[in-house]
């Protein structure tokens, strides 16, 4: 941490004063704000006592069956059922370490967009690449419908002209490759967006670095590298702290809108099984069985990861 | 110094103010579905006056799991209700996270239109739902609700309200034999009328005999409209539930049906007019013979390959396009039978098999399940009840069904007809005009979503079914050439005569019962959405399978997962409570 | 290395590799609004692909015919605007608070904050706590909650962290308060962050659709995004309808078409590319000059 600069002051007189009231006016001033985060994160939070109930909406808390760990212990109760929450699991792992590894591909958007000199076509591109973010999955659905159907479809017909193939290919109702495929969905809606956080970080970086380091005679790549990236790793590295704890929390509207009876097996994945199961027939208890159990683990996952930092900076993120 | 506690003070202040603003208003926007704040008027004043329109402005909240809009009821309804109660509708549509927010804020909005089966039971435990017989409420306002839904509150107040208190009324109420469709049935199938014609009309016996003849459609005409391949068959999988829809409507061509109407048996399919069943994965049942019909279908090329990936709208392009040629659901024909296509004697029409015995359900004097009932928090019982009470009069449930008189149809010779413009409106080819709101005629109707007295009934007051499209006017109103020529060739009027006169319809009795259905427990709802899952996802596979072997092979796998993941548990908690109780009644 | 004046492999690749992943991005947003201003025929066959065909603007019209869409295009701005200015202040503030080591119990209280970006208490709950609070038909609904996000929050703070410090000293020294610092100083040297919180959280202000659905059935306090999506929810209610008794519906007459859809989803995102450009101009690189020196 850098040195603190309540301690440089001069006059010995205000020193007291003005040091002990410091402590504690920083903390009254963030207090109304966590008192709303108490009022709306953490109030919520006592239902998390339906999880060991069968919640019917209606009644009062009492009038439900209380039902103690089920809904936990239903995710193990047998062996199929075990090899379907490992099935589920297993495809969520897989494709949240394919997005902590393509989280660089934003950092590396930002550092070559910062290399365009151009400043129209810089604008132009940084607008036109957030578009993807603003459609919503289904429409992007039946974008890629469009694009890969095999009854018209827009690859198809290409490949079939130019003789590549005879039989047109299945692309969506195929479960090869399903992981990397929604990974590549993801990264392209996401990236042109998520880079802007790090173009933001650039933009922060003092240019006297940058005017140093010419003098020192660094060419174009010596500078991206020994000013341009250390300039943005903190912002990286808190998201990928961030990142590794929501590792389980892989979202569902993609997958939702991608799943179909073939890809399946390998498209379920945690959030896509919760509301099949539960959000969909309305079980209250056991998709808050699961809510707690998410949270745990990501709660983990972040001191984890923020540990990890500590040893490899030497500074933790939170 | 001076200036920086100015600062933080100001700046708690602002927050504390905004905390107390919110913990302030929660007094006048406390409650979910709130009565506008327009609505001035107090129950005590509307005693005053019996004319309903003269009573203050209100506005309702109707909650309705079936509505698709949320918002002020516009259009043509909203006016003919403004007109004859001074009522304002506020609809707020369902879905089942919603109710769920509603029943547990413990404010249902004044009517409360499809709350479902066990949460229907909590509300009125939660004493969410107002009891009509308080304060003589349905005595007093209700005389069309008691003459024509007469059994239905009965039934409703012996299965809920311990047979004195009544806390709803049965959607859909009618009474009569006979299948309650409208001049169309539910079920098809119906095929493309000009290529089957060109085949010269060959005989169909068993389901699977559709297979060759739609062959020999697709060769006489492989490619569509705009130039792409044609196939028999275009499936989707955004509807299903425990199982594929598409396959499951073979069991329907069979007198079978998915649960049996009461009880929430959804994994068993039921004989409409016999106490038999069968389970879901039966190796001689139905839904088998479904999977393999069109495991056949694709083996000739009749299944359209995308029918995995494509969502409902894509089908339902693809039929507008001529891609498909045989359709399951009547229903799926619309987009392709314009005018412009039948004029050219292009269209779908009913081509029914030998074998078949479609289901349908009889009229029901009980109501169906989606059961129309009034928020105990309302503070105009007395208004609601004699809205709700006009819903269920012949004049109301003529103008939902029709829309008003006068402008949309109207008596001619003694029997109701369509007006011209009527004709236009109904197709939604022109708007609605401006005083009655404007807009489509479709959207303007009640926006609810739920019908009271069956439309197929016939209405005392014009003497023909409340149901526009089973007016004799409206049948013999310019017929184009397809259902011209559909009807000499099937000798009869419409595809209900047919079914009816032919006799492959398996009607479904009422069923009444003094106790409501048993509640689904948690565990059987979660077995059965692990297994539905699995059921599901072999099921299009198997569709798709490339040989034979891989067929029975994934049918095999299919059923041992669905059984470990407790098959045989949900089957046997929803077989007993059918022999319990729908059973039992169809075998006397 | 001589400025401009040879054009590198390196600017060559860039460019190309950044041509193509625009265009990657652009086409399918060009591709469906071409759809929404060609014939719908020739659209729902799939016949559209490069070029409007039968250029109209029937579906515009149309979905600017919906009935309540300017009091519903108020309330959006006016949530998007009001929550985006309280969100951004608030965050900055906030960041710059926690990033004092002197703060009383400071990694508690922000391990406090931080922690609940991974919490979920479910939808009953929190509608039930937002009833308490008289969130229901409120419109503060739409603001007080979200002027705490913890992530942007992170943001500002790990800027400061990695900003010079020095003026905040100096200025220290002269006897400021912490308000005065964090207007006079902090504030527009953490510009380029508060503007990508500003864009986060308009987005999200903008697009936000679920606390209406669940909070809200005053009509007058709906959002643009809630009126246009309900008509995507004919889909799931079709399902329904059509297999109780599809027998007398007319499914031509109750189905939204997929142009209406396409049509209602163009609407939303064109306002947001009217005012992102203005946002960019925050991205300038060297901007910082100015701030630390002026």
């Amino acid at each position: 941490m850098k040195a603190n600069p309540h301690h440089h002051v001069y006059t010995p007189v205000s020193k007291k004063r003005f040091h002990l009231g410091d402590k504690y006016q920083l903390f009254l001033m963030a207090l109304p704000f966590l008192l709303l985060v108490f009022v709306f994160s953490y109030l919520p939070l006592y239902g998390w006592i339906y999880a060991f109930y069968d919640y019917r909406p209606a009644l009062p808390l009492s009038q439900n069956e209380f039902v103690g760990f089920r809904w936990f212990t239903s995710l193990v109760s047998n062996e199929f059922q075990r090899e379907e929450v490992f099935r589920v699991m297993r495809n969520t792992f897989a494709i949240s370490t394919l997005g902590l590894l393509t989280s660089v591909l934003p950092v590396i958007f930002a550092i070559f967009l910062t290399e365009i000199k151009n400043a129209p076509f810089k604008k132009i591109v940084q607008t036109l690449t957030t578009l993807p973010n603003f459609i919503s999955w289904v429409l992007v659905y039946s974008f890629a419908f469009m694009l890969f159907s095999v009854d018209n479809g827009f690859l198809n017909n290409l490949l079939i002209n130019m003789n590549v193939i005879d039989q047109p290919l299945n692309v969506l109702g195929s479960d090869n490759h399903t992981w990397l495929s929604m990974t590549l969905w993801g990264v392209w809606k996401g990236l042109g967006w998520g880079a802007i956080l790090y173009i933001a970080a650039i933009t922060g970086i003092d240019p006297e670095l940058y005017e140093a380091a010419r003098v020192d005679g660094a060419n174009r790549y010596r500078l991206m590298w020994h000013v341009t990236v250390p300039g943005i790793i903190p912002t990286f590295f808190v998201l990928l702290v961030l990142g590794i704890a929501n590792f389980i929390n892989s979202g569902f509207e993609q997958y939702f809108v991608f799943k179909n009876a073939i890809n399946m097996e390998h498209i379920e994945v945690l959030d896509l099984y919760v509301y099949n199961i539960g959000i969909e027939n309305n079980n209250f208890g056991f998709a808050t069985a699961v809510s707690i159990l998410k949270s745990i683990v990501s709660l983990i996952l972040l001191f984890a990861a923020n540990s990890m930092s500590k040893l490899v900076r030497g500074e933790g993120v939170i | 110094m001076t200036r920086r506690k100015k600062w933080t003070a100001s700046a708690v202040a602002m927050i504390a103010l905004l905390v107390f603003m919110s913990a302030c208003s929660s007094s006048k926007g406390g409650s979910t579905a709130s009565n506008s704040p327009s609505s001035t008027a107090s129950s005590a004043a509307s005693e005053g006056t019996d004319d309903p329109s003269k009573q203050p402005e209100i506005t309702l909240d109707v909650f309705s799991n079936l509505a698709n809009y949320t918002g002020e009821q516009t259009g043509w309804f909203a006016k003919v209700v403004k007109d004859k109660f001074n009522i304002k509708l506020n609809i707020i549509s369902g879905g089942q996270q919603k109710a769920s927010t509603l029943l547990a804020s413990g404010d249902l909005g004044d009517i409360a239109v499809a709350i479902g089966g066990d949460d229907y039971k909590d509300a009125i435990k939660a004493g969410l739902l107002l009891d009509w017989k308080k304060d003589g409420l349905l005595d007093k306002y209700g005389k069309d609700l008691l003459e024509n839904a007469g059994k239905s509150l009965e039934a409703n107040s012996k299965q809920f309200g311990g047979g004195t208190a009544i806390y709803g009324v049965g959607n859909s109420v009618g009474s009569g034999d006979g299948p309650s469709d409208g001049a169309r049935t539910t079920f098809g199938p119906m095929l493309r009328w000009d290529l089957y014609q060109k085949l010269g009309s060959p005989e169909i016996k068993t389901f699977e005999d559709y297979l060759p003849i739609v062959k020999k459609m697709q060769e006489l005409s492989p490619k569509s409209d705009s130039g792409k391949p044609t196939y028999g068959f275009s499936l989707w999988s955004d509807w299903d539930g425990v199982m594929s829809v598409n396959a499951k409507v073979t069991a329907q061509f069979y007198g079978y049906n998915e649960g049996d109407g009461f009880n929430t048996a959804d994994i068993m399919m039921t004989k409409a007019d016999e106490a038999k069943w069968i389970g879901l994965l039966d190796d001689d049942g139905y839904y088998l013979r479904g999977l393999k019909f069109f495991f056949e279908a694709n083996k000739m090329g009749l299944l359209d390959p995308d029918s995995l990936t494509q969502k409902f709208p894509d089908v339902i392009n693809k039929y507008k396009d001529g891609q498909v040629l045989f359709a399951q659901f009547p229903w799926l024909t619309d987009s392709y039978n314009t005018t412009e296509n039948t004029s050219q004697g292009k269209g779908f029409a009913f081509v029914p098999f030998t074998e078949e015995k479609m289901t349908s359900s009889g009229y029901n004097p009980y109501g169906s399940q989606y059961l129309w009932s009034i928020g105990s928090k309302t503070k105009y019982p007395e208004r609601v009840m004699q809205f709700l009470n006009w819903l269920y009069s012949p004049e109301g449930a003529q103008i939902a069904a029709a829309g008003p008189k006068g402008v949309i149809w109207d008596i001619v010779d003694g029997k109701p007809a369509l007006t011209e413009f009527g004709y236009k409106a109904v197709t939604n080819s022109v708007d609605m005009p401006a005083e009655y709101g404007g807009g489509k005629f479709t959207d303007g109707g009640f926006q609810a979503n739920n019908a009271t007295i069956n439309k197929s009934m016939i209405n005392p007051e014009t003497g023909e079914p409340y149901d526009y499209s089973m007016w004799s006017s409206y049948l013999n109103h310019d017929p184009d050439p397809v259902t011209k020529s559909w009807r000499e060739a099937m000798g009869a009027m419409t595809m209900k005569d047919y079914v009816v006169k032919n006799n492959i319809v398996a009607v479904q009795p009422a069923y009444f019962s003094e106790e409501a259905p048993v509640a689904e427990p948690a565990d059987i709802k979660q077995k059965k959405a692990e297994m539905g899952k699995v059921i599901k996802e072999f099921s299009w596979k198997m569709m798709f399978a490339k040989t034979d072997d891989e067929f029975a092979k994934l049918k095999e796998q299919m059923i041992s997962k669905a059984k470990g993941l407790g098959y045989d548990d949900v089957l046997k908690w929803q077989v007993e409570n059918y022999e319990k109780t729908v059973g039992a009644a169809l075998k006397k | 290395m001589g400025k401009n004046s040879k054009i590198s492999m390196f600017d060559v690749c860039n460019y190309t590799i950044f041509a193509l992943f625009t265009l990657a991005c652009f086409f399918p947003f060009y591709y469906l609004f071409i759809n929404t201003i060609s014939n719908n025929d020739l659209s729902s066959r799939g016949l559209v692909m490069y070029f409007p065909k039968g250029f109209h603007l029937t579906n515009y019209i149309q979905v600017f015919k919906i009935p309540g869409l300017a009091d519903a295009t108020i309330v959006s701005i006016g949530r998007t605007v009001i929550g985006t200015v309280l969100t951004v202040a608030a965050s900055g503030f906030l960041g710059y608070l926690f990033s004092k080591p002197t703060m009383w119990g400071r990694k508690f209280w922000y391990r406090f904050l931080i922690a609940t970006m991974y919490f979920n208490a479910g939808l009953i709950p929190w509608f039930l706590i937002m009833l308490k609070l008289g969130m229901v038909n409120n419109f503060l609904a739409y603001i007080v909650p979200g002027i705490v996000s913890p992530f942007f929050i992170i943001l500002v703070k790990t800027f400061i962290e990695s900003t010079p410090i020095s003026l905040q000293e100096s200025a220290q020294i002269d006897g400021a308060g912490h308000m005065t610092i964090f207007w006079k100083i902090v504030m527009p040297l953490i510009t380029p962050v508060l503007a990508t919180i500003a864009i986060f959280s308009a987005i999200g202000q903008w697009n936000s659709i679920q606390d209406t659905v669940f909070l809200i059935t005053d009509s007058k306090l709906f959002t643009l995004q809630f009126i246009l999506y309900r008509y995507f929810q004919t889909a799931t209610s079709l399902a329904s309808l059509l297999q109780a008794g599809g027998g007398s519906v007319n499914l031509a007459t109750i189905q939204t078409a997929t142009s209406i859809r396409t049509t209602v989803s163009m609407v939303v995102v064109i306002p947001i590319l009217l005012v992102y450009p203005f946002f960019q101009r925050y991205y300038v690189k060297g901007m910082m000059i100015g701030a630390v020196k002026g």
